[in-house]
């Protein structure tokens, strides 16, 4: 009985969370309640079990990245090489969505996705109304381009971050088997936008002085700030590629790093803490809890087993349907929630199949699947609804379908070419 | 004293005013806003100097305040010239509370006087007697009446 009302009390939030008919910061702790009053879930169980509870290293990787973020938006750097890049590309409008695509992909790879466009998105705004451009499809290509980069990285992706914690999958394991990938997708991916955008990047050649006459120098301020930041940001980043080695987990690698930029910034409280989206913590700790109590009654132990039974060694198959309805699936639902309940599932999985290579291919299938599959519609990923808000916030309204009609061929697309990836890297040569 | 005492002929614009013709006239009189009437004559909302501001200032500057610096004159000059194509319908924000208009009766109060400006965070209040706009209050006008006059310097 406890287990049938605990999944009840689980797909009532989900269901919530995924329409959004109330905030899905409350949703995920109405779901956690219910799972604590059903008896499931304790102070043991909440806090302080790794396998039910909430995942701190999650917690505190993504308050420390966020705390980075807010010290190194305070020294315009962003600001800086979007508006560099635009004048390199002499203001021609494809060669500079090309720049804007791989400086947010890159970007996104080491910092946070809604981050990255959150820092992108005004300084591009700025530099189509001086081309006299119109943004959208610039904000598409971003937004679009954030999801495919952040994929290449442990720290690029909530998802991925969970599925780090949850696999004991190192920084280096993210970087080696995603990016080489992730590189292929962007090519592509430019070559796409070269296509679907073609109507927006005609332009006029009298206003790229409009453009050339920006003076991006007049961004940074406080040159200390910005080189003592990029230093401690170089610092973090050998830190996670070391961190195996280090035997330290990411999540004290990005708090110690927050810690050195607090302090060689000099920073206030608000400042340093202005990124940090306190609603998203919460939310990711709701949703740690409600799925810890399907693990609790063994919910999830009986799924596993099904699917372990009907997987068997047919772990391209595995892959395959994890991709692809991962993919589908993160186009309907926020990927957050989802991967929290599938990381269980493949953990499972993974371990069933003796950690082989192509057992553990099923993770990079489930973050291939979640990342991209972002992609596909307007509410796949938080950095989609947040550049979405920004553009009717300045006066480009973007439409569910219009996002989606773009947005559902790139993921088509970027999940077709992930899908032999898979198959040729831990199958057919694995 | 009642609003209708404290109130000064103040001048007005309407909706399809001349968005520079409105500009102006805070400029010139140096005034914190301007009454905005409809076709009718009736006030229809106050256009503080700051909402003028908000116009011309991209919302995405607004984000991101690090971006004013990076403009040259020539993007100023096209910035302010969005004022001589636009009209104060344009420049007032896209969506009004129709209740909630800076408007008091002759007969108010200073306090409510008070009131109405800080709940609406209005630099000025238009006084409306039987639907025909009797002048305005500014807030420098009324903090003249209700705060003590400060000693005369040595």
């Amino acid at each position: 009985m406890t287990t049938t009302l605990v999944i009840a009390a689980f797909v009532g939030a989900y269901v919530l969370i995924a329409t959004e008919r109330i905030h899905r910061v409350a949703a995920a702790l109405a779901g956690a309640a219910a799972m604590v009053l059903l008896g499931v879930v304790d102070v043991h169980v909440a806090f302080f079990s790794e396998e039910t509870g909430v995942d701190w290293n999650v917690i505190f990787l993504l308050f420390g990245m966020m705390v980075i973020v807010s010290v190194l938006k305070q020294t315009g750097v962003f600001d800086y090489m979007a508006i560099w890049a635009a004048k390199r590309a002499r203001g021609r409008p494809f060669a500079i969505m090309v720049m804007l695509v791989l400086i947010t992909a890159v970007a996104s790879a080491l910092l946070d996705n809604v981050t990255t466009v959150l820092l992108i998105a005004p300084v591009t705004l700025l530099v189509c109304d001086r081309l006299g451009v119109p943004p959208v499809p610039f904000l598409l290509a971003e937004v679009m381009a954030s999801n495919i980069g952040g994929t290449a990285t442990l720290i690029g992706d909530p998802p991925n971050i969970i599925i780090a914690s949850r696999s004991g999958l190192s920084f280096n394991d993210f970087v080696i088997n995603l990016a080489p990938i992730v590189v292929v997708l962007l090519v592509v991916f430019i070559g796409m936008c070269r296509v679907m955008f073609r109507s927006a990047l005609s332009y006029d050649e009298e206003r790229v002085a409009a453009v050339m006459e920006l003076d991006e120098r007049e961004v940074i301020r406080d040159h200390g700030l910005l080189v003592r930041s990029g230093i401690v940001l170089v610092a973090v980043m050998a830190g996670f590629i070391a961190h195996s080695a280090l035997h330290v987990e990411p999540s004290l690698i990005a708090l110690l790093g927050a810690g050195a930029l607090v302090a060689v910034s000099r920073l206030d409280a608000p400042e340093f803490l202005e990124e940090v989206e306190w609603p998203t913590l919460v939310f990711f700790m709701g949703l740690f809890i409600m799925v810890g109590a399907l693990v609790e009654v063994g919910v999830i132990e009986a799924v596993g087993k099904v699917v372990t039974e009907r997987v068997g060694d047919q772990y391209f198959l595995a892959s395959s349907v994890l991709l692809w309805g991962s993919a589908l699936l993160s186009g309907i639902v926020d990927n957050i929630p989802y991967v929290a309940t599938m990381t269980p599932l493949v953990q499972g999985l993974v371990e069933s199949g003796g950690n082989t290579t192509e057992a553990n291919a099923l993770w990079w299938a489930l973050a291939l699947g979640a990342d991209l599959g972002g992609n596909a519609t307007a509410v796949g990923a938080s950095a989609n609804v947040v550049i979405i808000g920004i553009a009717a916030r300045n006066g480009h309204p973007i439409s569910f379908w219009h996002f989606t009609k773009y947005g559902i061929v790139v993921a088509a697309v970027t999940i077709a070419i992930a899908w032999p990836y898979l198959y040729l890297r831990y199958y057919a040569f694995g | 004293m009642r609003a209708r005492e404290l109130s000064e002929p103040f001048p007005t614009v309407g909706l399809d005013s001349g968005a520079m013709q409105a500009a102006q006239l805070l400029a010139g009189q140096r005034l914190p806003g301007l009454i905005v009437c409809d076709e009718a004559g009736h006030p229809y909302t106050v256009l503080p100097g700051s909402q003028v501001l908000r116009f011309l200032i991209p919302r995405y500057v607004q984000d991101d305040p690090r971006l004013a610096r990076v403009f040259g004159e020539t993007a100023s000059d096209e910035m302010w010239g969005r004022l001589t194509t636009s009209t104060v319908r344009e420049v007032l924000p896209a969506r009004r509370d129709l209740d909630e208009l800076p408007i008091v009766d002759g007969d108010a109060t200073t306090i409510e006087v008070a009131a109405v400006m800080a709940r609406m965070h209005s630099p000025v209040v238009a006084v409306v007697s039987q639907g025909e706009v009797l002048g305005a209050i500014t807030v420098s006008r009324l903090l003249q009446q209700i705060v003590p006059e400060a000693p005369s310097a040595r």
